[in-house]
């Protein structure tokens, strides 16, 4: 799933079709199709590839795992649209006053 | 300023009847995502029947274009015709900040967006609107590329990965 959406930002960004992408990288745009809709996963390599011929570098690297968006996801997830909602709304409220009285 | 009040907002476009999809960073939060957003943004349907009804919307929720010059906005004659002028307003209510996009980037607008888009309870008291997909608020701003834009797609990713899950 996160690398068909890669490659398809990737591929969106460069204004290229399925197609062109496909010529560029040498493969059929079906495939590129599949792995863009996650029916396949692309291999790392093939990612990289053709990431690349749309004229991007994907960057890869390890670090520290930081799970705190996980748990803010879930924490949203876990509440009803409206509730999510109320949230938003209590935290722009916060803000704006914070911003008021600063100035 | 106005208080943020988007289910304020919300409420008056349902009670005008005006047929629209909530995009963008609320829709992404009403879908499960932590996004702090400042605005409401909105895709309604382009008939001219439906932007008449928006701007009668409009009218009521005090609405006024947005100026970095000016924080309480400009007001501006609102009708349906004007607002079929514009693929988009920016503009100030008296409940906050709404965005309007009759085509938000990487989308054909009202009828491309409802398609995947869902009913949702956003208040207490059970007001329904249409919100489109967290998979179209992404395609979206993935489209429009603006530096704000990327810097929220890995949490939008995210989100999506764990609804997948779920």
């Amino acid at each position: 799933m996160a690398s068909g959406l890669l490659l398809r930002e990737a591929r969106r960004r460069a204004g290229l079709t399925q197609a062109e992408l496909g010529e560029r990288a040498g493969k059929a745009a079906s495939a590129i199709g599949r792995w863009e809709r996650g029916e396949v996963d692309a291999s790392l390599e093939t990612l990289i590839e053709l990431v690349r011929a749309a004229g991007f570098d994907l960057t890869v690297g390890v670090t520290v795992a930081d799970d705190h968006d996980l748990a803010l996801i879930r924490r949203c997830l876990a509440r009803t649209p409206a509730q999510r909602l109320a949230d938003l709304t209590t935290a722009v409220r916060a803000f704006d006053r914070m911003v008021a009285i600063r100035g | 300023m106005a208080e943020f009040d988007p289910v304020a907002m919300l409420r008056t476009l349902v009670q005008h009847g005006v047929r629209f999809v909530v995009v963008g960073g609320v829709a992404a939060r009403l879908r499960g995502a932590p996004l702090v957003t400042q605005d409401v943004d909105i895709t309604p349907d382009g008939a001219a029947s439906n932007l008449q009804r928006l701007a009668e919307a409009l009218i009521e929720l005090d609405a006024r274009l947005r100026t970095a010059a000016d924080p309480d906005g400009v007001a501006f004659p609102i009708d349906g015709a004007m607002l079929s002028a514009a693929r988009s307003w920016t503009l100030v209510t008296a409940h906050g900040d709404l965005d309007i996009m009759l085509f938000p980037d990487g989308t054909a607008g009202y009828g491309d967006l409802v398609r995947d888009a869902d009913d949702l309870i956003v208040s207490d008291d059970g007001l329904a609107v249409a919100v489109a997909s967290l998979s179209d608020v992404i395609r979206s701003k993935e489209a429009a590329g603006r530096e704000k834009d990327r810097a929220v797609l890995p949490l939008l990713r995210r989100t999506q990965e764990e609804l997948g899950r779920a």
